[in-house]
């Protein structure tokens, strides 16, 4: 198979072989009970130097009270995938907790500029999909998979993509190389205490990014019974055998909506808009992040009962998830 | 003498409403201009138009009046058909089922490649940073014709892109798209403005302009962008906003007005098509 071109964007060499070497000697294969705290999680399976992949954004399931406790913990030097995201790449960076982001989409601003000029943060090309694609070559166990966009761009070259002759058709293909994060972090909407995991409504890649990566931390809204999960099999989004923490996390998404359960505080949003307009992020993370001590200490100290029943009331769609 | 006032991204998403076909599918950027088109359309002329949006919500009837941050949010993925995730959506173009993408960008060049990365600057030392391309390759690459919104502005119709994140005809040689893997007869189709309308010429695939607002000349197009495009024969009269489209979309679509409340304001004289202000 002939590579035609190919792009210079820094990736890790995919490695299904390690991968599966790391499944065989790592992962839980009984039903166990995997219920910690958020700070149990992080400590144990986010480690410095980390990929770090995740579902969603801070706007919508998001995982945001794990990405603030990444932040407490102050993790560092992590390589984030920034697909379909919204600050949370901004957050990670104003943490300090970042070097090298794989770009689909994110919200940008005075942070990352800055980041990226001073050589602080790495950015390197892809698009939603191809990230999205990356995941589900790494879910496939490949090391790569073909698609038919990104060849010709210049976020092809600043990618690690590659263009070739098809040995089938003889036309030409791009390839990517499949992801296989360190940590994955998905909010669910219930999950059983050995993680078997229930996510509704549309999200990017839940599934591929729980099953591409070596260690997977679920949040959830609600903590259910294995008999409700056996009575509707089919609901289930993730099996527990990939599954390695179950964090119990009412509002977990939060200040981002969850679909069916809440809406997002716009009010919050714009309080961290402001922040990195003005160069205070630092003010906002001593006080909604290290400020207090758990996610739970957050909601109640920060956010307040009253408000969080305003988010509830907000959120009137309940049909398709929970009706 | 009755006036009307409104916004470029407002004019600019009233066009691209008026030209959606219910017999045909669109793949549609997440947020902002390009979404407010298909609901403004879905709002009005078209009610059952089937679209799909990257992070995998099928054909959906939202419940208006939209959130103020409509971002993925549930009232926006209200009554689909069905929800997957970002792999599948795009299968569905690559299948060739998308007949059109829609697609907002910073900087389009004259053979429809457009950036949506950075501005100014390098590479590695971007001045301005941009959230990057999202899903335009992939939607751009597969749809059967991709509509792109852009404001006519020089610094958005230029010689030379700082980047070129997604590709329209790459440098417009015949079958340059398919040299790069990218299916065959595909690409950008229109490229629709606040005051004019460009499709891309059959032989050179260069940008030509087709139709303009009642209130612009030719040579002020022209004055607007950073190269000469091609120009059709005959000019068509674009139709400017009706009050009934910007009530819509003030009152339902984007009713905290984050995205059309920004840009430039023309008032329009609705008898003559002139613009006043």
């Amino acid at each position: 198979m002939e590579v035609i071109a190919s792009g210079i964007g820094e990736f890790r060499p995919p490695d299904p072989d390690g991968f599966r070497a790391y499944v065989r000697e790592h992962k839980e294969r009984r039903l166990v009970d995997k219920t910690m705290s958020e700070q149990d999680a992080v400590a144990k399976l986010v480690a410095d130097g980390d990929y770090l992949a995740f579902d969603q954004n801070v706007a919508v399931r998001g995982p945001a009270s794990l990405l603030r406790e990444i932040i407490r913990q102050r993790k560092k030097d992590l390589w984030v995938a920034a697909k379909f995201t919204w600050t949370d790449a901004s957050l990670l960076v104003a943490g300090g907790c970042v070097s090298k982001i794989d770009v689909g989409w994110m919200a940008t601003g005075r942070l990352i500029n800055e980041a990226v000029r001073k050589g602080d943060v790495k950015l390197i090309e892809w698009t939603n999909g191809a990230l999205a694609y990356r995941h589900l070559a790494g879910s496939l166990g490949v090391p790569f998979l073909p698609m038919r966009y990104l060849a010709g761009t210049d976020t092809f070259t600043q990618s690690g993509a590659k263009l070739i002759e098809d040995p089938y058709t003889h036309g030409r293909l791009c390839l990517v190389p499949a992801l296989f994060p360190d940590v994955a972090l998905i909010h669910a909407h219930q999950c059983d205490i050995y993680g078997n995991a229930r996510v509704m409504g549309a999200g990017v890649a839940p599934q591929e990014i729980a099953m591409s990566s070596r260690k997977v931390i679920i949040s959830t809204e609600e903590i259910i019974s294995t008999e409700e999960i056996r009575r509707h099999p089919q609901r289930t989004t993730i099996p527990y055998y990939f599954v390695d923490a179950v964090v119990h996390a009412p509002f977990g998404g939060y200040p981002g909506s969850t679909p069916g359960l809440y809406a997002a505080d716009v009010e919050h949003w714009l309080e961290f808009a402001a922040a990195e307009m003005q160069g205070k992020t630092d003010e906002y993370l001593q006080k909604w992040v290290f400020g207090v001590a758990s996610h739970e200490e957050m909601l109640d100290k920060l956010v307040g009962a009253k408000k969080l029943l305003q988010l509830q009331k907000a959120e009137t769609v309940r049909e398709g998830y929970y009706e | 003498m009755s006036e009307l006032t409104f916004t470029d991204v407002e004019a600019n998403v009233c066009t691209i409403a008026g030209m959606i076909e219910e017999d045909k599918l669109y793949f549609v950027q997440m947020a902002g201009a390009p979404l407010m088109a298909v609901l403004l359309a879905k709002h009005t002329r078209a009610p059952d138009v089937g679209y799909v949006v990257e992070e995998g919500a099928v054909a959906p009837n939202p419940s208006f009046p939209l959130p103020r941050m409509m971002l993925g949010a549930s009232k926006s993925h209200r009554r689909a058909v069905a929800w997957y995730g970002m792999n599948i959506v795009d299968s569905h173009a690559a299948l060739g089922f998308m007949d059109y993408g829609l697609l907002a960008c910073l900087q389009v060049d004259r053979f429809g490649n457009f950036n949506s990365t950075f501005i100014g600057g390098t590479y590695e030392q971007p001045e301005r940073r941009f959230g990057g391309p999202g899903g335009a390759n992939e939607i751009a690459a597969q749809c059967w014709r991709t509509l792109l919104m852009t404001k006519l502005q020089p610094r958005k119709f230029v010689k030379e892109l700082d980047f070129m994140s997604s590709a329209g005809y790459l440098d417009g040689t015949p079958g340059a798209r398919e040299r790069f893997g990218m299916p065959a007869n595909t690409g950008p189709y229109r490229v629709v403005t606040q005051e004019a309308m460009f499709d891309f010429e059959e032989e050179t695939r260069q940008m030509r302009l087709i139709a303009m607002m009642p209130w612009v000349t030719e040579e002020e197009v022209l004055s607007k962008m950073d190269f000469e495009p091609l120009v059709a024969d005959k000019i068509e009269t674009m139709q400017p906003p009706t009050e009934e489209q910007l009530a819509i979309i003030r009152s339902q679509i984007d009713p905290g007005g984050l995205t059309v409340s920004r840009g430039e304001w023309y008032t329009i004289d609705t008898e003559t098509g002139k613009r006043l202000s």
